[in-house]
């Protein structure tokens, strides 16, 4: 109801702001016209039993998810809509996007060096760990604030923001309120330096909630005050990118309840520390990155459990995997456990990632050049509540990939993983450890036909033993592409895991049609991950853009 | 409420036909602050293509672009935009990786939060553009098979 009423301010507000160019323009010669622009997406499955893998069949064998979105541009003044409509969600999804709804709405002015929207918006300040508000659809996730937003920008040095809003969760905008300001001085710009950019920036939060009974007892504060600190520094390709953020308190269930005197909520400061660095030049990308993240679980609502209940990003920082077999058990970020007698405050780590592109006509480029890429990445839980000493492994992963392009026809990817998770997310020692191999060739028969081909492997001696998959993709360029698919869990189960698809793709319209069988497991998008329950069936996905 | 939905969905397609590039901030390959409408100069075409360090079609697209330029650019006078749609956990990556694939010849632009990537209401990836000197977009596909690429070129021959 009250999201109704917000909506249809928000519209009138829309009217009014629309009126405005038209009035203005009255006098010129040549009035400028607007503008539309807008999606539509639908990804629709339909689901049958399946005895081999327990699948998972929803009461009406369907699952639908569909979204419009409209924009609307006329010189500096922009408005726009989304519609959604999940009849019902997809499997797997959270449960609180139900049925159809107007989502998000907003009208926006942008000027030369400030720009005003109300409604909804998306933002982010810095790398997003004290606050970020997106849309990731493949995680059914939009935490979109409905509000206020305000940005200037002073010639190239300085730039703020100010926001206000209540953030979205499921189908409506919630009672939770949070108020922010972001603040970026580059230094550099400043001064005229030319050879260097250095820019310092800053922000704070605020987030209102009404508190239950239970919450106020324990000591908890209905507004909740968060704030950061970051430097960006790059000079002749080497950069440098520090963050300190400090994420107020957060309130996690007691687990150590004896007596009806002991809270039913402890109290935890939030905060978290990134560190990136690296080069850029001849060829070489190298980075690195080193993150320490204490109680760093920011939630829109106290009491909810759900996947798209935050209001922050907390991504894993490792090496996303898109090949069958590398994707089986990705890692997530650990912002902190407090359950049984198992007490993690948060996860400290980091990671390597180099690319070099050896040009063509070295010993390694060859005539059409070699393309080279490294990753580590490692991450522990936190020895102590307060510390910055490593506990137990919770990940770790070293990869290399080549890509060559051996003739104008033929192009080979090889890469291999060398995967330890722990299965008690750092609980215990304890690691499952796995080695990958991928081979992934592509030959251009002529120039609109060519094949794709995946070999790959999966050897360890833990959990479900060895896995094998292989992929074949026939593509028509430029609109059709036809492939199949098959995962083997020859180790243990045998099950296949098998899938069949084609897409046809022409101008701004893709659809595509697969029907296969998926295992229990994650969806990740962003680094971060939902659980999905294994299920099989047929999906067919239109996108279309104008 | 699907019947007016799919009608209202045909009569936007019709009248969208001008449609241009919003101005947006964004990143360049520095971190510093870059205004879209900075792209535009009233004469050059680009291709733009959206991609992103997990999307392999698109790094595939872009290699293959990256691969004939030379001799694109003997053919005609135009600008190739690489948008990288990554959060900011892999813009660092995304840098890298436009480094060592060789992307030297690309203006690399970062869109940490997709707001360039809503403006221009793209929902997949690989999504590419061909607009002309004034903004206005001439051609676009959806997905990347190896070949299509050839396409973009033969739009940029024509405009």
């Amino acid at each position: 109801m009250k999201t109704t009423v917000k909506i249809s301010a928000v519209a009138l507000l829309l009217q009014i702001a629309a009126g405005l160019p038209l009035s203005a323009g009255n006098g010129e010669k040549e009035t400028p016209k607007g503008y539309l622009k807008g999606s539509f997406e639908t990804n629709t499955t339909w689901y049958h039993k399946d005895d081999r893998t327990n699948a998972t069949v929803p009461e009406e064998h369907w699952g639908s998810n569909n979204y419009l979105k409209l924009d609307y541009y006329r010189g500096k003044f922009s408005a726009g809509m989304q519609l959604e409509a999940y009849e019902p969600v997809l499997v797997g999804y959270p449960v609180e996007l139900d049925k159809i709804g107007l989502t998000n709405l907003y009208a926006a002015w942008q000027d030369e060096n400030f720009g005003i929207t109300a409604g909804s918006f998306y933002d982010q300040f810095g790398s997003g760990l004290l606050f970020r508000s997106w849309e990731d659809r493949a995680l059914g996730l939009n935490n979109a604030l409905f509000g206020a937003r305000f940005t200037y920008q002073y010639k190239d040095i300085v730039s703020f923001k100010a926001i206000w809003g209540v953030p979205r969760f499921g189908m409506e905008y919630t009672d939770t309120q949070v108020k922010g300001a972001d603040l970026s001085v580059a230094v550099s710009n400043l001064f005229n330096w030319t050879d260097v950019y250095l820019a310092l920036e800053g922000s704070a939060l605020d987030k209102y909630e009404s508190l239950s009974v239970d919450l106020e007892e324990s000591g908890a504060k209905s507004n909740n005050f968060g704030w950061s600190g970051r430097l960006n520094l790059e000079a002749s390709g080497f950069f440098f990118k520090g963050e300190y953020v400090d994420a107020g308190n957060k309130y996690y269930n007691n687990p150590f309840i004896q007596t009806s005197a002991d809270p039913a909520y402890l109290i935890k400061k939030g905060n978290a520390q990134l560190v990136e660095l690296g080069y850029n030049g001849h060829g070489l990308g190298l980075n690195v990155t080193a993150r320490r993240l204490e109680w760093m679980d920011s939630k829109i609502l106290a009491d909810n459990t759900s996947t798209s209940n935050m209001l922050n990003y907390v991504p894993a920082m490792c090496t996303q995997y898109t090949y069958l077999l590398t994707t089986l058990h990705p890692y997530t970020s650990r912002t902190g456990d407090l359950s049984g007698r198992f007490v993690n405050s948060g996860e400290i780590g980091g990671q390597v990632d180099v690319f070099y592109n050896f040009r063509r006509g070295t010993a390694l480029g060859g005539k059409r050049g070699t393309k080279l890429h490294a990753n580590f990445s490692t991450y522990y839980t936190l020895a102590h509540e307060g510390s910055a000493k490593a506990g137990n492994l919770l990940y770790r992963d070293v990869s290399v990939d080549v890509e060559k392009q051996w003739t104008r026809k033929f192009k080979m990817t090889l890469l291999w993983s060398m995967q330890a998770y722990s299965p008690s997310y750092g609980a215990n020692a304890s690691l499952y450890l796995s080695n990958i191999a991928v081979a992934d060739l592509l030959y251009k028969f002529t120039s609109k036909f060519s094949t794709r081909l995946e070999l790959q492997y999966l050897t360890t001696k833990e959990d479900k033993k060895d896995w094998m998959a292989a992929l074949l993709e026939l593509n028509f360029a430029p609109n059709w592409s036809i492939y199949g698919s098959d995962m083997i869990n020859h180790g243990d189960t045998g099950t296949h895991y098998y899938n069949v698809g084609v897409s046809y793709a022409r101008s701004r319209t893709r659809f595509s049609l697969g029907y296969g069988r998926y295992k229990a497991g994650y969806i990740c998008s962003g680094g971060v991950c939902r659980p999905i329950p294994a299920y099989t069936g047929a999906n067919f996905t239109v996108t279309t853009s104008f | 409420m699907k019947t007016i939905l799919i009608s209202l969905l045909f009569g936007l397609t019709a009248i969208s036909a001008m449609a241009q590039m919003p101005s947006v901030v964004l990143e360049d390959h520095k971190g510093e602050a870059f205004n879209t409408a900075d792209l535009l100069d009233e004469k050059t075409p680009m291709i733009i293509s959206f991609w992103s360090t997990i999307c392999k079609p698109c790094i595939r697209e872009l290699d293959a672009i990256n691969d004939v330029l030379p001799d694109w650019l003997d053919e005609a006078e135009f600008r190739v935009v690489a948008v990288s749609t990554d959060d900011s956990r892999f813009t660092t990556k995304a840098r890298s990786l436009a480094e060592g694939h060789g992307w030297y010849d690309f203006i690399n632009l970062y869109d940490t939060n997709q707001e360039f990537m809503r403006a221009m209401s793209v929902s997949v990836t690989p999504q590419v553009y061909v607009l002309d000197g004034n903004g206005k977009i001439v051609y676009s596909h959806t997905g990347y098979t190896p070949g299509s690429e050839e396409e973009l070129i033969e739009v940029i021959k024509g405009l």
